[in-house]
């Protein structure tokens, strides 16, 4: 599932049968361009994948959009501020310059961070969803399907991960990993807190797609089709690459979907105790976090990135509802 | 139900509506920085005489909350020098001599558990004799005697109960390493050499160098009496033995702390203290933004409670021109000071040094922290606070900087500086690094670990050439402030106060003229010795004193904000029937 | 079944050693120095040497090692600065708080837990009490409502939610009273009403996502050759809904349901947080922020315990529930 209400990396796996195999083909439609078909009627789908496919091109048009915008996420406007700091005008000083107004204390633009940080955002997410699954996938290929004793130590592998908890260690390791790859007076990049936070997901994160994706090999290994590869005398590689993944992109995909916003708020969360990405550097999870307690003094300042992330996770746990409904028809409403 | 649940969030929603459609023109009531403290050392041992004047309007009876996030770390006095402790401890602990404090900078130094502040036996600072008043007691009714106070400092020099302020044992020892001078373990029960109780009234101690400081140095919490039969070791830490007007009767470790009367103190050997409430009760938990939204709310036993982390920078939008939290708010400067050191053992050209102190924006710096609740600019090395001081500005260039002026020092360089600043302080970083980068630095920020920064900053070669550093002297004068922190004989390999680093001869040798004075007349060559650093050696860029600002209860009473430390004060508090 | 629960407890055992091991090398191992929060001001290089020498933090990482595995077993001896000895299970001293870690365990676990058992049971039957209606009444309006309030709550964020609750419930109107934590034996009224509001937060969001799987589950489970065999076998809808489609349905949900609780039992960080109460989770923000090894330590240990245990239970129960399943 998408969000759980704490950090949460192991999303539950959707409820969702494998599907049917590929081998047997009998109407010339396959599963996939069936499932294709039903998406696009869908109209939930089409609606939440157009949100999303918007909120890709706008972060990675960020660069663009600042040059025709004229304001970069790190000019200051202390002008715009009073006394104690928070912005001159109404509604958080928006105006013709400053469409989302600008942010209290800092005096930074809103819109453009926003712009930047749902890019710092997704880039995350994207590559935490991708690297766990990638790593799901293997462990549970294996474990799945050579069981015995490699099920028995990747089981207990799981396990362990599982028992880490992963808050303790992500405020632990995070604000100190860097002291060790950089001397003591180098710049870090922001890429690399990037990359150490993609990494910690990836370590405590793979955990579910392995469960379900051995569970769907369990049942799958004793089908005909596979049987039948291996009577023909089928390397392993063949085995696990050509016969079982391609009935496992389904299950595959709809973790992967669901996995997304899950991370793009774990990574927001993490934020809200002071670790994840840090000033200046531009960051969706960090900006709300800060603005909530502008809640009552600034509530303009709140209104834009909240309204933005629920926009944002809404659209992506509703597609990844769509899209099961659309690979497995059995589910579907 | 439903009805309810929507007319709740309408309130809500209207509520916000009406925040943001308010035009903000920035108008608010301003902070007054630039007042001066007066300070003296009562002469009159009346003056030290209780009982204390009456508060007006400070009537008898009820709670008085105070709500903190976390927990006091130490209630033992020997172990006390946070702020949050020094500010509990006189409400269960009595010290040597204590400060009459009208919270506006007038302070008077005066006898506390000693008849006077102290007196200078062979007028050479090195021989002080402290006279016991009658009739101070324990909660138990017991006497408190010399001997108790000299096992309390005795007790300071474990380090099992280490935390504490360490004057007095250095000055003792005469040897930054006191605890290995005198051994509190081995010797239970006998008093470090130079400490001596001849009889219980009388307190004796005798350096080998002057220490004119002393009765400053003794109004620290660490001189608190301690029976050597009452001494649970670190169970004094969680329930320590009173000698103040309350008691420690319930201590709940991280979430509740109550204090009752001690019934044992009497008002008339107490020159400051007060008992106007029946109780206090500390509640830990709470974040400053809840503290501050449930003083806001004003229901309950929150109508007598104080939120100990002021108002938030976040919320002061909404407070700060709310007229019915006018009467409820404190808004007062402190003495913390906040510089940003330059280590000068790496940034060695005394012009990129005076072009930081051009190139930066006070103004800016102040509006990212929070704004003029938050801090106040200063241009010079000790807080206007101090006894003596004089304002100056050695490098004038506005409240914003000058950038110009600056580049025009640096003479087309691009010294290239690392500056270190807490994890937590990133946003700082950032404002000062978009700032001294306009001047033409080339500024990397590197966050340090909270818990680690203290450490690494203070070992002699450190790798960083820019640092924040914040002091809030233990006695407002400058004995307290510039050699600590400037005085280059006394630099270490680790663990240094001075880290600027700086060792200019012309200025030791200027220490050792005005600590040889007499203290009250000190204040003014301090002040000469502060603008001489600035001009001379620009050891670093003054930034701001810390501004508090505090919202009460309205049934709170008596609170104000202490002009030694810049916390608020409990001794007058009260509850308004 | 007997032989499964013992492997199943050999496998936690070594699961729980290999997380001791790890963290306890990893936090030690880090650059934050636990002594420098120790001595404020005026510390010098020497006695800060004697403290680390006195907690023992020069000695070799592997005999600190041993030295805390054997505190947990049967007690050690610390120093006097560390309040002498330590009765097993010894978790450490924590030289920031100065208290035994095992002392701060016992105040601030009965918070977490008052915070999650309650709501636990509040989300799981809103959660599963409407995905089960909005399954077995698909395509009316009560479904509708029922898929909204899910996708709405799975879409928002614990923290927001919880500063809303806050400011219109507490704040503003005042009904609820300020988040606080009484012991249930005390005052149970006042137990309820301090930990409501974070009740209601985790509960919305953590309901809406069972809501969602359970509405899933059992419309699956609806269109299993089983159920259609019992309808077939003219069983009464009740008969079928309840007795054989809610079980079939209900068994993945254990799974998810004993690993959230048991992940959750070791810290709500961001519900403490939130709500200033001062919990597991909180206790261990506080340490990792303030360089509290032992606090820290003995936060993954418990945590690690919780979902461990969790994990065997779950295991258990699946066996109960589901008559498929045999365990080995």
């Amino acid at each position: 599932m998408a969000l759980p209400a704490e950090v949460d990396l192991n999303p539950a796996p959707p409820p969702a049968e494998p599907a049917a195999p590929v081998a047997p083909e009998v109407a010339g439609r396959s599963p996939s361009r069936l499932a294709w078909a039903r998406l696009k009627k869908d109209r939930v789908a089409v609606v939440s994948a157009a949100v999303i496919v918007l909120m890709l091109v706008i972060a990675l048009g960020a660069p663009l959009i600042e040059w025709a915008y004229g304001i970069g996420p790190y000019d200051d406007f202390k002008a715009r501020l009073d006394r104690f700091g928070m912005p001159l005008g109404y509604a958080g000083g928006i105006d013709g310059d400053h469409w989302f107004g600008v942010e209290p204390h800092l005096g930074r633009d809103i819109f453009i961070r926003l712009v930047y940080g749902m890019r710092t955002s997704l880039l995350i997410a994207t590559a935490a969803a991708t690297l766990t699954s990638v790593i799901g996938v293997l462990v549970g290929l294996a474990a799945g399907f050579l069981g015995r004793w490699v099920d028995a130590i990747l089981g207990w592998v799981m396990d362990f991960a599982l028992a880490m908890p992963f808050m303790v260690f992500a405020l632990a390791v995070v604000p100190t990993v860097a002291l060790r790859f950089y001397g003591p007076r180098d710049d870090i990049p922001p890429l690399f807190r990037g990359v150490v936070l993609v990494g910690i997901f990836a370590v405590f994160g793979w955990t579910g797609t392995a469960r379900l994706v051995r569970g769907q090999v369990i049942s799958l290994r004793e089908r005909e089709f596979i049987e039948a590869a291996r009577a023909a005398g089928a390397g392993l590689g063949h085995m696990l690459f050509k016969q079982l993944l391609p009935n496992l992109w389904a299950p595959i995909l709809i973790s992967f979907s669901l996995a997304l916003p899950s991370y793009v708020t774990a990574e927001a969360a993490l934020s809200f105790l002071d670790v994840g990405m840090v000033e200046p550097v531009p960051d969706f999870g960090r900006m709300i976090n800060k603005s909530i307690n502008y809640l009552q003094s600034d509530p303009a300042y709140v209104f834009f990135p909240g309204i933005t992330i629920f926009v944002m996770v809404l659209a992506f746990n509703l597609f990844g509802d769509a899209l099961r409904d659309a690979l497995d028809p059995r589910s579907s409403r | 139900m439903r009805t309810r649940a929507a007319s709740a969030a309408g309130a809500a929603l209207a509520l916000l509506l009406l925040a943001a459609c308010t035009e903000n023109k920035g108008e608010g009531p301003s902070v007054d920085v630039n007042r001066q403290s007066t300070g003296v050392i009562a002469t009159d041992p009346a003056q030290s005489r209780g009982p204390a004047a009456e508060v007006a309007g400070a009537a008898k009876g009820g709670t008085f909350h105070i709500l903190r996030q976390s927990a006091i770390s130490h209630l033992d006095p020997q172990r006390i020098y946070s702020f949050v402790g020094l500010m509990t401890a006189p409400l269960y602990s009595r010290f040597l001599t204590t400060w009459k404090d009208d919270g506006k900078g007038h302070l008077t130094l005066v006898g506390d558990l000693a008849e006077t502040p102290g007196t200078d036996v062979n007028k050479d600072c090195k021989t002080w004799e402290f006279k016991i008043k009658d009739g101070v007691k324990y909660e138990d009714g017991s006497a408190i005697t010399a001997k108790d106070i000299a096992y309390g400092i005795s007790r300071a020099f474990s380090p099992d109960y280490s935390g504490g302020p360490t004057y007095v044992q250095e000055w003792l020892a005469d040897s930054p390493q006191f605890d290995k001078a005198w051994d509190f373990k081995a010797n239970k029960g006998s008093f470090p050499p130079g400490l001596t109780a001849p009889d219980d009234k009388t307190l004796r101690f005798t350096f080998a160098k002057g220490h004119c400081d002393l009765p400053f140095a003794v109004s620290l919490p660490y001189t608190a009496p301690v029976p050597q039969a009452k001494d649970t070791g670190l169970g004094l830490d969680t329930q320590p033995f009173s000698s103040g007007p309350y008691k420690v009767t319930k201590n709940t470790v991280g979430t509740e702390i109550v204090l009752e009367r001690n019934t044992n103190w009497d008002p008339a050997t107490d020159p400051v203290r007060h008992q106007y409430p029946d109780r206090f009760v500390w509640t830990f938990g709470a974040d400053p933004d809840a503290q501050a939204n449930r003083i806001i709310a004003d229901s309950g036993d929150d109508q007598t409670a104080l939120g100990w982390g002021g108002v938030p920078a976040s919320l002061v939008g909404t407070t700060i021109n709310n007229a019915s939290l006018k009467s409820r708010s404190i808004l007062s400067p402190t003495p913390s000071a906040n510089r940003l050191t330059i280590n000068t053992l790496r940034v060695t050209d005394v012009n990129i040094r005076r072009a930081l102190n051009y190139a930066i924006d006070r103004d800016g710096l102040i509006k990212s922290l929070g704004g003029d609740t938050v801090a106040a600019p200063m241009t010079t090395l000790m807080p206007s606070s101090t006894l003596g001081f004089v304002n100056y500005d050695a490098y004038p260039a506005g409240p914003s900087g000058n950038v110009e002026k600056a580049k025009e020092l640096l003479a087309g360089k691009t010294p290239e500086l690392v500056l270190g600043v807490l994890d937590t302080d990133a946003e700082t970083g950032a404002q000062l690094e978009a700032n001294l980068e306009k001047a033409g630095f080339k500024i990397t920020v590197k966050l340090i670990p909270a818990d680690a920064k203290l450490d690494e900053t203070s070992k002699k070669n450190n790798p960083w050439d820019l640092y924040i550093d914040s002091w809030a002297a233990d006695w407002p004068s400058g004995a307290s402030i510039l050699p600590v922190l400037f005085d280059g004989r006394t630099i270490k390999d680790a663990g240094n106060n001075n880290r600027s680093y700086l060792n200019d001869d012309k200025i030791n040798v200027e220490f050792d003229r005005v600590l040889a004075m007499d203290p009250a007349a000190q204040g003014p060559e301090w002040a000469k010795l502060d603008k001489k650093l600035m001009e001379d050696d620009a050891p670093a860029v003054p930034l701001y004193v810390d501004v508090a600002y505090y919202l009460h209860g309205s049934k709170a009473g008596g609170i104000f904000v202490s002009s030694i430390f810049g916390y608020p004060s409990f001794v007058d508090a009260h509850v308004k029937s | 079944m007997f032989r499964f629960v013992v492997k199943r407890l050999l496998s936690a055992v070594l699961v729980l050693f290999a997380v001791t091991m790890l963290s306890f090398l990893m936090f030690f191992a880090l650059p934050g120095d636990p002594v420098s929060g120790m001595c404020p001001k005026n510390c010098t290089a020497e006695r800060l040497e004697r403290v680390r020498v006195e907690l023992g933090l020069r000695e070799p990482k592997l005999v600190q090692y041993a030295g805390y595995v054997k505190g947990i077993f049967v007690g050690r001896d610390l120093g006097t600065a560390q309040g002498g000895h330590c009765d097993a299970p010894c978790l450490g001293f924590s030289y920031v708080r100065s208290e035994a870690v095992t002392d701060t365990f016992k105040r601030v676990l009965p918070v977490t837990l008052s915070i999650v058992i309650p709501a636990a049971v509040l989300w799981l039957v809103l959660g599963v009490g409407l995905g089960m209606i909005s399954a077995l009444r698909r395509g009316t309006l009560l479904d509708r409502l029922a898929v909204g309030f899910a996708l709405t709550g799975a879409s928002l964020q614990l923290y927001f939610v919880g500063a809303v609750l806050l400011l219109v419930f507490t704040y503003t109107l005042r009904w609820i009273p300020v988040p606080h934590y009484t012991p249930l034996l005390e005052d149970p009224l006042d137990w309820a009403s301090g930990l409501v509001l974070a009740w209601m937060a985790l509960a919305f969001l953590f309901s809406a996502i069972y809501a969602r799987l359970s509405r899933a589950q059992m419309l699956e489970t609806l269109s299993e050759d089983f159920v259609r065999t019992a309808r077939a076998k003219g069983l009464s809808s009740w008969q079928v809904h309840g007795r054989h489609a809610l079980r079939a349905a209900i068994t993945p949900l254990v799974t998810i349901a004993g690993l959230d609780v048991g992940s959750a039992l070791g810290g709500t960080f961001i519900t403490e947080t939130t709500f200033g109460l001062q919990g597991l989770g909180r206790t261990t923000v506080d340490a990792v922020h303030g360089g509290d090894l032992p606090t820290v330590m003995g936060t993954v240990i418990l945590a690690s315990v919780f979902v461990v245990v969790a994990n065997i239970v779950v295991d258990l129960l699946y066996a109960v529930i589901d008559p498929r399943v045999r365990l080995r």
